[in-house]
């Protein structure tokens, strides 16, 4: 062996850096997301003051107002404040096991949405906040998050005190890809702000919380679904939901409903949105909601059963099924959200055995839609029968439903499966025909059929088929 | 639309019994009522008649989307409560409901396509625990000797396939264990996260004219598991380890041999040669595809139908 002397080592040093939580951090997450965390706070924040109710519209009463311009962004709300109890948890990087019970239903779990939101827009910030006698003020500055050493950040008395329960944050010193889209592309930035907000704060806007953007209130987007009550008794087959409910193990409530928003589309209808797009978005697909957040909207793949275990897959033909998942838990880390609380953990456990319900809703819809697909004016008739219902008018009327329970396959529940009409005649197995030829030639072979050249190609084609099959029998 | 005769398939006669047997093992007489046979039975309904005749108690549905099959069924009807739902299986599917009942599936498959898998997998997670869903499809290696075949094969099912580089076998029984192994994987792709699992039973292949792979399970909690290994562990035919699917192969036989034969059965070793040597000469093309043969005649004797000229 040699006569070198043994290394010498020495402990390493794992502390944090405080540009790994500003600079790093701020990337995994988009800058209309990181708003909405914000927002959460403004909710969790509602829900902490104890003022929202159980009622309708729990929520009613507290707004939050988000404003931006080129050179700052300021959301204000009136949802109760940062109580001075939670400063030492409200403002640490990530949340400590020490951290006191969470109000119930909220959503925050990692203590980093605020922090990383204002990270992600600018380098000086003033978060003004009061609840109770406490109105206090805390900023950080510029030179606070240059200092790696400095992780102390000072408070004062508000320098304006304000009237009511609440907080503001006002962001400056705007990074300058920031500071493009509150400026350049304010239109665009505050039209895509708007749709994210009407989506995924669509219930908790349905429950009566307000948003405004640069002073305009922000209208959700809910799917209605269909449900008809009264169309041939108790017992006749009819247009009503798809309804799944139980509450598990881990106390996690699981409500979720799928049906028809509207008629099912007819054969030219299909092949026109084909061919150009008619609806530059569509309420079709699924929607899941956790503890009020719409964490997932409208979603049509296989993260919510589309396209798999005998779904189809989504395709235009299936724009009339919508439907709402909800999870609702005391302990928000109980949910089957990812860390930035806008997606599923589709690996969850517990989304994986809900999914299977999901897609069990789900198949009945696309069956009915495959049965009905050349009587869409059939199929009308049995669907605009019947009353579009908001997810919450739904779950009140699944009170006088008769559902059946299951208790030997997964997931355990209660379901409640409609009926719904089906063609009575079993038809031969048919294969549709479809092609394209020349506008000019189409009218030709239409004059000379139907003595109308405007005549519809599908009747053209049709016929033309009919009359070689004629031939062809003899 | 035209059928074969499957009323005349040696092979799946003895499938069928198969069934039969492994449903013994499972429903007690007491709680034959308590079970539904689904099934896609054709236009004889071969099946029904004998789970009607086995299980007189048990609930029938057969399933059928095709109106003139339609017909054939309601004109073969072998018995009293059979019910003759003019569905496909995807709508009958969508209209399921266990309501916690047990029940007992079989998806007769003639063709082999991957919607197949889709309806397997789909049912599996809709059925009740304690539920058995018997799964039957081609299996015949010369669908895929061009290459071009085989690679549509390796495409349609890369979903389940075991491993990417797999080569679709050009033998029959190494066919039937791929295809094992694929619905094994789509199985557990199904059933993860729920606590659930389907257990085989059994497993078989065979040819009445064209490769035929069935696999029999059960869909049961972890915890009932060992339970129901237990119920299956005398039955010689089980298999409950996802072992190579088991061959039937049975000769023809005119029942003068048969009844010849049958003087000597059972016999518990080398029943091959012993029952060669019982005839004294070869059925089959030499020695030992002879053997082989009077092996199977003897594993199966007790459940192979006799065929006879009959006057009505």
């Amino acid at each position: 062996m040699s006569d070198q002397k043994p290394i010498q080592y020495v402990d390493v040093n794992a502390s944090p850096v405080k540009s790994f939580f500003v600079s790093m951090l701020t990337r995994d997450i988009e800058l209309e997301d990181a708003i909405l965390d914000l927002l959460d706070n403004c909710v969790d924040g509602a829900l902490r003051s104890k003022q929202a109710s159980n009622g309708e519209k729990p929520y009613s009463g507290f707004e939050a107002e988000i404003d931006f311009k080129k050179d700052s962004f300021l959301i204000s709300d009136n949802c109760g404040g940062i109580p001075w109890s939670l400063h030492d948890y409200a403002f640490k990087m990530g949340r400590p096991s020490s951290h006191p019970a969470d109000t119930p239903w909220t959503v925050g779990v990692y203590g980093i949405g605020m922090k990383r939101a204002i990270f992600k827009m600018g380098k000086d910030c003033l978060i003004s906040t009061r609840n109770g006698d406490h109105d206090y003020d805390v900023h950080i500055t510029p030179d606070w998050i240059d200092n790696e050493d400095e992780w102390q950040i000072p408070v004062k008395a508000s320098v304006r005190p304000k009237k009511k329960d609440g907080t503001e944050i006002l962001v400056g010193t705007l990074y300058p890809s920031i500071a493009d889209r509150f400026g350049d592309e304010a239109q665009s930035f505050k039209s895509e702000l708007e749709r994210r907000i009407a989506t995924h704060y669509a219930f908790i806007i349905d429950k009566g919380f307000q948003v405004k953007i640069n002073g305009d209130s922000v209208k959700p987007r809910t799917p209605h679904l269909i449900f008809n009550e009264k169309a041939g008794g108790k017992k006749a087959p009819k247009i009503q939901p798809f309804i799944f409910r139980t509450r598990t193990d881990d106390d996690v409530e699981v409500f979720l409903a799928v049906g028809f928003t509207r008629p099912i589309p007819s054969p030219e209808e299909i092949a026109d949105e084909q061919e150009e797009k008619k609806y530059s978005t569509v309420d079709a697909g699924w929607t899941v909601v956790c503890n009020d957040r719409a964490v997932v909207y409208c979603n049509r793949d296989e993260l919510t059963g589309w396209g798999e275990a005998g779904i189809p897959r989504y395709h235009n033909q299936f724009i009339a099924i919508s439907g709402v998942v909800e999870f609702k838990a005391k302990d928000a880390s109980k949910l089957p959200t990812t860390t930035t609380k806008r997606g599923i953990d589709a690996s969850s456990r517990l989304y994986l055995q809900i999914k299977n319900k999901m897609r069990d809703g789900l198949r009945i819809f696309t069956d009915y839609t495959n049965k009905w697909k050349g009587r869409a004016d059939e199929s009308r008739r049995h669907i605009e029968a019947g009353t579009p219902l908001s997810f919450e008018e739904i779950k009140l009327r699944a009170d006088h439903l008769p559902f059946s329970s299951t208790r030997t396959s997964v997931p355990k529940g209660d379901q409640y499966k409609p009926e719904l009409p089906f063609p009575v005649k079993l038809e031969s197995r048919k294969k549709r025909i479809s092609f394209v030829k020349d506008i000019a030639e189409v009218r030709l072979v239409a004059g000379y059929l139907f003595k109308d050249v405007s005549a519809d190609p599908s009747l053209v084609g049709e016929k033309c088929f009919d009359l070689i099959y004629r031939e062809a029998k003899k | 639309m035209k059928h074969p005769p499957y009323q005349l398939r040696t092979n799946k006669a003895i499938d069928r019994f198969m069934f039969v047997e492994a449903i013994r093992y499972l429903v007690r007489p007491t709680d034959e009522g308590r079970f539904t046979y689904y099934a896609l039975g054709g236009p004889y309904l071969e099946d029904f008649r004998l789970m009607h005749e086995s299980f007189p108690k048990m609930h029938l549905v057969s399933l059928e989307q095709d109106p003139e099959t339609y017909k054939q069924q309601k004109f073969h009807l072998p018995c009293r409560g059979i019910r003759l739902l003019p569905l496909d299986f995807r709508s009958f599917l969508a209209r399921y409901d266990s309501r916690d009942r047990k029940s007992l599936f079989w998806l007769d498959y003639t063709g082999l396509e991957y919607s197949e898998v889709e309806d397997f997998k789909s049912l599996l997670e809709k059925v009740a625990a304690g539920s058995v869903v018997k799964v039957t499809l081609r299996a015949e290696p010369s669908d895929f000797l061009e290459e071009k075949k085989a690679n549509e094969f390796k495409a349609k099912f890369a979903a389940i396939l075991p491993s990417s580089n797999v080569t679709v076998p050009h033998d029959s029984e190494d066919l039937a264990g791929l295809l094992q192994d694929m619905m094994r994987i789509a199985a557990q792709q199904q059933l993860s996260a729920t606590g659930v699992i389907y257990q085989p039973i059994s497993s078989f292949c065979y040819k009445d004219g064209v490769g035929i792979f069935t696999l029999t399970g059960i869909v049961c909690p972890k915890s009932e598991v060992e339970r129901v290994r237990d119920l299956f562990s005398i039955w010689r035919f089980a298999n409950l380890d996802w072992a190579k699917p088991k061959r039937i192969d049975v000769p023809f036989l005119s029942t003068k041999e048969r009844l010849h034969l049958q003087r000597h059965l059972p016999c518990a070793h080398d029943a091959g040669s012993k029952l060669h040597k019982v005839l004294k000469y070869s059925i089959d093309v030499d020695r030992e595809a002879s053997l082989a043969k009077m092996a199977q005649y003897a594993d199966f004797y007790s459940y192979f139908p006799y065929f006879m000229k009959a006057i009505p």
